[in-house]
């Protein structure tokens, strides 16, 4: 399936991505964790299909479990004692909990940056950085661009060398390693060379002049500026609430959390909202595109 | 290199600090993963900055890139082989060759770079900034430019540096990642399990360093006055 979320303007993406990302790394109250945690998964399994299930179920849960072990093993604080291991120390419930909620944490971090790694593709980040770090951005783009480049020279020059039997597959595996050494000798070789001819021809055609433009094939629509007005609305509404101490909890000594009101409730929507908007999106965009298909 | 140095000293003096107060009063004291991940990409900022305003040469970028994909095509090439990587060796050639400066960007570049095709997550910063730092120290250590330091020095540098620096702030940062307070204990057992990936990945830039140092040195020392790249500046 394709995701909508991906087309909509890198700076919309970006925002989403801060925010979810030190969102779900500060908040450790167990709906707001819920919240990102599902959502996540949710967003993972849509972007990546079968693929994702495998990383649910065979990465993050046994780290989820993991994780929620160790620190009960480690850390004895709480008031309600479950039992005693073999050392003597207690575990309570609290420790219990509090590895619970760590871990959940760390799971949705990663879930999400698994959902990063999909949507910001290189050219993102190229476009995105290009406006602050020109330099630093030409640094990455050219990297970015070198290194399939030299796979493919490497390959080219140990074609090369096995038509005069020096490639890495022939020989013994002493001669092989040579071989090897050789190969990556030419590599490099050429690397520089070819860079210094590239670096010539971008300074003939002007490099470092005054008004440089930069192609991009983004666009800011009328949808990007509701999403934007959107993120913004829903980030205020999570800040205010992360102000107010909705977000809080205490895990020691005893376990305490702020009660559920309707202003909390409004938070929780807010956070829940906030962290599936690329899924809101995608459900919106099929619906539309079934709506105008039955409509001609 | 005065700039450097009052950008460091304002955000060693002022902002780190400031973001400690703010993780123990405002944040409860509990969030040591993000605290820690700001000031970390703090420490990047002055690099960027300095480098941005030098307005830099198309040679100089061009090295500097080629450092970096050099190390992250050698990351991919041994991709069989876990912590047996070529990565920190050609950071350190490029920090001794192109200078401490340049040494950073290469290391902090082909760290985000890899990822790209490794799998970003919340490591990306760690690894960018070990990786930095010590092409950074090489470029530092090494700076005499009249001649080139000998293979045996540059082999203790690159095993010391890749088990004390990057090994010991990887950990660290594993650490803050997973577990949700800091604990010396925990802290001892993630150094302990981690030790002997360490180990292979500090043999690997030993190992390395000792095959490619020298060739990659001279090549890099024969672009540099063929084409008169990245001039010392007095």
């Amino acid at each position: 399936m394709r995701d909508h979320f991906s087309s909509s303007h890198p700076l919309i993406q970006a925002i989403y991505f801060v925010a979810v990302l030190i969102f779900s790394m500060l908040f450790m109250h167990p709906v707001f964790q819920l919240l990102a945690l599902t959502a996540a998964a949710a967003y993972v399994l849509l972007l990546k299909g079968r693929r994702a299930v495998r990383f649910l179920l065979l990465g993050m849960v046994p780290l989820l479990l993991l994780a929620a072990v160790l620190n009960p093993a480690f850390n004895h604080a709480g008031v309600t004692i479950l039992f005693y291991l073999r050392s003597g120390n207690p575990v309570t419930l609290e420790s219990l909990l509090y590895g619970v909620a760590a871990a959940c944490t760390f799971v949705t971090v990663i879930i999400w940056f698994s959902c990063l790694h999909v949507v910001m593709t290189s050219d993102k980040w190229v476009y995105l950085l290009g406006r602050i770090l020109p330099a630093l951005s030409l640094l990455l783009t050219m990297s970015l661009r070198f290194v399939p480049r030299y796979v493919e020279q490497a390959k080219r020059i140990s074609a090369a060398q096995r038509c005069i039997g020096r490639d890495v597959t022939q020989g013994n595996w002493l001669v092989r390693a040579r071989n090897g050494m050789t190969i990556l000798s030419i590599l490099t070789t050429w690397a520089l060379e070819n860079a210094m001819e590239t670096a010539d021809s971008m300074k003939a055609r002007g490099y470092g002049l005054p008004g440089r433009t930069s192609f991009s094939l983004f666009r800011w629509g009328t949808r990007d500026s509701r999403l934007l007005l959107t993120l913004l609305l829903l980030l205020g509404i999570v800040g205010l609430g992360a102000a107010a101490g909705e977000n809080t909890i205490r895990f020691f000594p005893s376990i305490l959390y702020p009660d559920i009101t309707w202003r909390s409730m409004t938070v929780y929507t807010a956070y829940g909202l906030l962290c599936s908007l690329p899924l809101l999106l995608n459900g919106w965009e099929e619906w539309r595109w079934r709506s105008t298909v039955s409509a001609s | 290199m005065s700039r450097r140095t009052l950008w460091s000293a304002a955000i060693i003096l002022v902002i780190i600090p400031a973001t400690i107060w703010a993780g123990i009063y405002l944040l409860n004291d509990r969030r040591y993963y993000f605290v820690s991940l700001l000031i970390i990409l703090y420490t990047m900022i002055p690099f960027a900055l300095i480098f941005e305003r030098r307005k830099p040469q198309a040679r100089e970028l061009i090295a500097i890139a080629v450092m970096a994909s050099l190390a992250v095509a050698g990351r991919a090439a041994f991709f069989m082989l876990p912590q047996f990587k070529p990565v920190t060796a050609i950071v350190i050639i490029a920090g001794v060759s192109l200078g401490a400066e340049a040494g950073f960007l290469v290391g902090a570049l082909a760290g985000f770079v890899s990822n790209f095709f490794f799998g970003q997550g919340p490591w990306t910063p760690w690894q960018m900034f070990c990786f930095g730092l010590i092409g950074f120290l090489a470029g530092l250590i090494f700076r005499r430019r009249d001649k080139l330091p000998t293979r045996s020095v540059l082999c203790v540098f690159g095993g010391l540096a890749t088990l004390v620096i990057y090994g010991g702030i990887i950990n660290f940062g594993s650490h803050l990642m997973f577990s949700p307070q800091f604990s010396w204990e925990i802290l001892a057992t993630v150094y302990i399990s981690g030790f002997w990936f360490d180990l292979v990945h500090a043999a690997a830039t030993v190992f390395f360093l000792l095959v490619l140092a020298r060739p990659m040195l001279e090549k890099l020392e024969r672009v540099k006055t063929k084409y008169g790249l990245i001039q010392e500046k007095s």
